[in-house]
């Protein structure tokens, strides 16, 4: 065993059973916790927002490289703050429309290219995915997959039939992608605690190397 | 209260103090349970073993925090072990303001295990906000949306950076995500857009929405979870490029004992259910 004599491990494992003492009930120890990693979070983001991109993005070229074109973003920043002055509220209506009309013209292609395009492609079977027997079996069950699943959301027809037998299939399929999503899920917690149980045990107590 | 409805009410304490036991007795104890490495990751790893001093840089994103260190923190060194042994240039950005920190401390750490010149041979952009319109400005100019680099250094005056503009001078985007922004959005507008190699390490909340664009190749290879980094880091360790300690792999016999804890109380929780219903 060997302990941490560094202060700041001290305070970070501190802090890490602060945050676990919410497992048995909620206290002041741990709102202390949450409300302390809230505020430095918040704090640092905006220091690093200045820094980062204020700063090298617009400050510079707009106040000592004399681009006067960079007035229109900042313009447009500054609308945002309109908010709090009634008189001018409506204001904020241009930066936003700006962001959604600029967001949507950007991102619908995009969608449509990386979700349905990209993907109806993969979900085609052609003469290559049966050049191996198991490839060829698992583009098949894909393929029912996504019939079966978008016939269960094909709510326009009544359920009887061979409309009902496919999105009972498909339920299947949804219920077998829900799974995997939860297992992962349990996988993912847990790995957050072997984090802190490594950092506790290891750098804080150094019982693990 | 009998034996079946004690199974169904086991208070939560007992059950995290058990899961706690779980997980730290084979941290101490280690049990070695070997890691498989899956398809999916080994694919990443050729990626980047087909690189090498002449290939163009491989751009990495830090998209994470340190809520989710556990997870994509050990993939961070691994990667860069496996580039920096590889000589293969290196640019690392954020789309998350605290991915900062992990990423100077990923420097810190592998900063004694490999001799690197800053400038040279890797390059921290730092972090800009606005994720879309930074994957989308990084298509057209990188300089444009990083005229400087993190230390406020300004990008031109940086050696490797000089014959960079665009994706067209990176060989591989990988993006190591915990949320949004994130795969999601270097997928969408990287990749779909600008046609980027994009690989992609993802906490294990996020890896089963990964899986269609593996299949479709719109994603290169793919990290999932404490999992993933541990197969990366093995990889990493047996083709004799680092043999330094692997936290990932240290964490996965505590992951197998969790999940079996897990599993068990699904269980019990299920057995005393059934039988208390049909004893009433």
């Amino acid at each position: 065993m060997n302990i941490s004599f560094d202060p700041w491990v001290w305070l970070s494992a501190l802090l890490t059973i602060f945050i676990f003492s919410f497992l048995y009930r909620d206290n002041i120890f741990y709102r202390f916790a949450e409300h302390l990693f809230v505020g430095v979070s918040l704090g640092y983001l905006i220091a690093l927002t200045w820094h980062n991109s204020m700063y090298p993005n617009l400050i510079i070229p707009l106040f000592k490289q004399g681009k006067i074109i960079y007035v229109i973003p900042l313009a447009f920043g500054l609308c945002y703050f309109a908010r709090f002055i009634p008189k001018i509220s409506y204001l904020i209506r241009f930066p936003i429309a700006f962001v959604i009309g600029w967001g949507s013209g950007v991102t619908i292609p995009a969608y449509f290219q990386r979700d349905i395009l990209k993907q109806t492609q993969g979900t085609l079977l052609v003469s290559n995915t049966f050049s191996r027997w198991d490839s060829g079996l698992w583009a098949i069950v894909i393929l029912v997959g996504v019939i079966t699943t978008l016939i269960y959301f094909f709510f326009s027809r009544e359920r009887k039939g061979i409309i009902k037998h496919a999105s009972n299939i498909g339920i299947i399929f949804i219920m077998l992608g829900f799974g995997a999503s939860f297992g992962y899920t349990v996988m993912a917690r847990i790995s957050l605690l072997i984090g802190r149980m490594q950092f506790l045990l290891g750098d804080w107590l150094g019982i693990i190397k | 209260m009998n034996i079946f409805e004690l199974l169904t009410k086991i208070p939560r304490q007992i059950i995290f103090l058990v899961i706690a036991f779980a997980i730290a007795i084979p941290l101490i104890v280690p049990i070695g349970i070997p890691v498989n490495v899956m398809p999916k990751s080994r694919k990443l790893f050729q990626t980047i073993d087909s690189l090498g001093p002449d290939s163009k840089p491989v751009l990495i994103s830090c998209d994470f925090d340190p809520q989710s260190m556990p997870e994509l923190y050990p993939m961070l060194l691994a990667i860069l072990r496996h580039c920096y042994a590889r000589n293969t240039k290196v640019i690392l950005m954020t789309l998350w303001a605290p991915g900062t920190g992990m990423v100077e401390m990923a420097f810190n750490e592998l900063s004694k295990e490999f001799k690197k010149t800053y400038g040279h041979d890797y390059v921290f952009l730092g972090f800009k906000v606005g994720a879309a319109a930074v994957a989308l400005g990084m298509g057209e100019n990188i300089k444009a949306v990083f005229p400087t680099d993190y230390y406020g250094t300004p990008i031109d005056s940086l050696l490797m950076m000089t014959n960079i503009k665009n994706y067209k001078d990176i060989s591989q985007v990988i993006t190591l995500s915990a949320g949004d922004p994130g795969w999601r959005t270097w997928l969408l507008y990287a990749q779909s857009r600008y046609g980027v190699k994009l690989g992609v390490g993802v906490t294990a909340v996020s890896a089963a929405d990964v899986y269609p664009y593996i299949d479709t190749d719109q994603v290169t290879g793919l990290l999932a979870g404490m999992k993933g980094a541990s197969e990366y880091e093995v990889m990493v360790q047996k083709s004799g490029y680092s043999n330094k300690k692997r936290i990932a792999t240290q964490g996965m016999d505590a992951q197998s004992l969790g999940h079996l804890m897990i599993m068990l109380f699904i269980v019990l929780g299920n057995i005393g259910y059934f039988l208390t219903r049909r004893r009433k």
